[in-house]
């Protein structure tokens, strides 16, 4: 008798080319949910409204008729207090889990409130796909009620827009918009979906997409570039003659899965290794190679490292002001920039590189540590070891340990040593951001949640919602700032909605500490509109109204160590405030306009020459 | 120094704006636009001035392949 076996997948027709549904005719709304589905979409994020309703009723319907057999719905859609919310959970979503997150809201007030998030994740290459409603095709431009210009709005903040006026072009507009999102340099794409569009009768193909002639083609050429041996021969030549080289990792490590390939390429070649705010999870942060974080606050042995190195190699990382604030200062050292990057616009944008490609870090990197290993290239490097070795002891991350002040940095040391660089962080933006990005370890990849480019306060908790719902299991960590978590405090009221076991850390300096921080640096100490002081938010009894069954304030150091791990091991939503010490800055800093030798490092972390501020720091550098 | 671009431009809704867009975004002005029908309907040909130095008129024709929409873009002539 034949046994039955499963088809192996590479056998397998592609699921898209006999649809079950080929042929049926339904509405616009279906098509939306059906499309999603056969996306693998998971779980939605968004808010209702009139113009959307047509779809969310299908999602309704479709839920109901897909039951699991565990009795769980097979593509929820939560609810956020704001759509903002909304787009940061599909970020989040999307960031902790490399897949594609989708958030679909109503037209005007709906669509405008994403604008934040699509921007954010355009500017941090994050996949996101957002479905807004739109008015009806022939109320657009009337000024109708919940109408707003969301194609012209969205489209210099997405990577792309699609406005639907043709219900017969919408399968396979949403089918191109998640190519579109994950494809090349990743980012949000909008579709914008009439409200007589969804609910239009069409037939459904099962496997329609754009042509899109142009964007295919530029993304074919890439995807299929590789290095030839003559490439590889220039670049290990290069790295022979180098005493001093550095790997400077990005964001792109992450989004094209490249980490184990760069840690075996480092581990082959034995270059140390220093990372981006973005690239932060991409290289074991325990691995003695690692440099952690480089740039205005990162580490002072990360910068000294660049400040000395003769060869640098670039990875999915493009020289951004926080990392090259002065670009022909950034790196004086390197005789060679190497640099591989997906986006071929990022190549000699601000730092002309000396060797470059364009196409998947991936396979570039597996070339490289192949043919480099093939022909038994093996640089020299003890001495630069040793002093990549001495940077790190002199030049240690170190605070005020004797303050009777809770400091900051003990917070997290202490929530470091029982996660042990395994926890998912999500992070606001600002002091708070940048100690989390230096205290604690990250093993893998996926674990770092922030929103480096834009620096969108308010990112830290919806993100932290997201995240969890990618990773049901893992513990999720929202770190954030009493100024931060104010901008979407209505999603406490989420965390609780969904019985996640989030964790909300809250470090409290009553007020904008970074903005403070620069008041201090360039401004004389003027704290217009940064002191909270005579702000009356009770954090802990806010936390208390939404739901959080375990919420506390911490003000005294002495109580530090047990109330975190009380805190990190309580089943269920957990909301912890600490009172820090107010005057806690973050150092190392290398000021707006200053180079990486002119870095501040504060009075615990010892520099090698005077601190500068920069030149242009009070003026027009930012 | 002035250079001139010719863009092929899918007709998509919008399409015109995001490249209009992205110019005023990354801080070019354009000086002269015109846009005329190709033997393909959904093919827009656009022409249009701009001023930078080599270094910015090779980020901007390297943003502008990143839409979407486009096609096709070439740097005609520089005077």
């Amino acid at each position: 008798m034949p046994l039955l076996k499963p088809t192996p997948v590479a056998e397998a027709e592609p699921a898209v080319a006999h649809h079950p549904l080929a042929g049926t005719a339904m509405s616009g709304a279906d098509v939306v949910v059906q499309v999603l589905a056969d996306e693998g979409v998971e779980v939605l994020f968004g808010y209702s409204g009139g113009a959307i309703l047509p779809v969310y009723d299908a999602v309704f319907r479709h839920n109901a008729e897909h039951l699991k057999p565990d009795g769980s719905e097979p593509m929820p859609l939560i609810v956020p207090a704001n759509e903002q919310g909304a787009g940061f959970m599909a970020a989040g979503f999307a960031r902790a889990s490399g897949k594609v997150g989708v958030a679909v809201v109503t037209s005007g007030p709906g669509a405008t409130n994403m604008v934040t998030p699509v921007r954010d994740s355009a500017a941090d290459s994050i996949p996101m796909v957002v479905i807004c409603g739109q008015v009806a095709t022939q109320a657009i431009g009337s000024d109708a009620f919940q109408e707003a210009p969301v194609s012209n709005i969205m489209s210099p903040c997405a990577k792309h827009v699609f406005l639907v006026t043709e219900a017969e072009k919408l399968e396979a507009t949403l089918r191109t918009a998640f190519t579109i999102a994950r494809s090349g340099r990743p980012g949000p794409v909008v579709v914008d979906v009439p409200k007589d569009v969804q609910n239009a009768t069409v037939v459904f193909d099962g496997k329609q997409e754009l042509p899109l002639p142009g964007y295919r083609a530029r993304l074919r050429a890439i995807e299929q570039a590789t290095l030839s041996d003559a490439d590889c021969d220039a670049f290990f030549q290069a790295l022979l003659q180098a005493k001093r080289p550095l790997i400077y990792a990005g964001g792109g490590v992450i989004a094209s899965g490249s980490s184990a390939l760069l840690r075996d390429f480092a581990d082959s070649f034995g270059l140390p290794v220093t990372t981006t705010l973005m690239g932060i999870g991409s290289f074991d942060t325990t691995h003695p190679l690692a440099l952690n974080m480089l740039g205005m606050h990162g580490t002072a042995y990360a910068n000294y490292a660049v400040e000395d190195c003769d060869f640098l190699f670039a990875l999915g990382a493009r020289f951004d002001d926080r990392v090259a604030s002065v670009p022909s200062q950034f790196a004086p050292k390197a005789k060679f920039i190497a640099h591989i990057d997906i986006d071929p616009a990022e190549i000699n944008k601000v730092k002309a590189a000396d060797w470059h490609h364009v196409g998947p870090l991936d396979r570039a990197l597996q070339r490289l540590t192949q043919y480099g290993k093939a022909h038994g290239h093996q640089p020299a490097l003890a001495d630069w070891h040793a002093h990549v070795a001495a940077l790190k002891r002199k030049h240690a991350m170190n605070y005020d340990r004797e303050s009777t002040l809770i400091q900051p940095y003990a917070v997290l040391e202490e929530i470091n040593r029982h996660t042990q660089g395994r926890a998912i962080i999500s992070t606001g933006v600002g002091q708070h951001q940048m100690w989390a990005a230096q205290y604690l370890d990250f093993r893998s990849p996926r674990h770092w949640l922030t929103s480096g480019s834009m620096g969108t306060m308010g990112f830290g908790l919806p993100a932290a919602v997201g995240a969890q719902f990618a990773r049901r299991d893992a513990l999720v960590i929202d770190v954030d700032g009493d100024a931060s978590i104010r901008m979407n405090l209505g999603e406490l009221e989420t965390v609780t909605t969904y019985g996640l076991p989030v964790k909300v850390l809250v470090l409290n300096n009553v007020g904008d500490g970074m903005v403070r921080q620069w008041q201090k640096l360039f401004f004389k100490g003027r704290f217009a509109s940064s002191d909270k002081s005579l702000h009356r938010k009770d954090f802990v009894r806010a936390a208390e109204a939404d739901g959080f069954g375990w919420a506390r304030r911490l003000e005294r150091r002495e109580d530090l160590a047990a109330t975190i791990a009380e805190f990190l091991a309580f089943d269920g939503p957990a909301f912890l405030e600490v009172m820090i010490d107010p005057d806690a800055g973050v150092y190392p800093m290398v000021g707006p306009g200053a180079n990486y030798s002119q870095m501040i490092t504060g009075d615990f972390i010892p520099a090698r020459q005077a601190a500068q501020t920069g030149e242009a720091a009070a003026s027009d550098a930012f | 120094m002035q250079h001139t671009l010719s863009i092929l431009l899918q007709n998509e809704a919008g399409a015109l704006v995001r490249v209009a867009g992205l110019f005023a975004a990354r801080g070019h002005n354009i000086d002269t636009l015109t846009v005329a029908p190709t033997a393909d309907p959904a093919v827009s040909h656009l022409m249009l001035t701009v001023r930078g130095d080599d270094a910015a008129l090779s980020q901007i024709l390297q943003q502008t392949r990143k839409l979407v929409d486009v096609l096709q873009v070439q740097h005609a002539t520089h005077a």
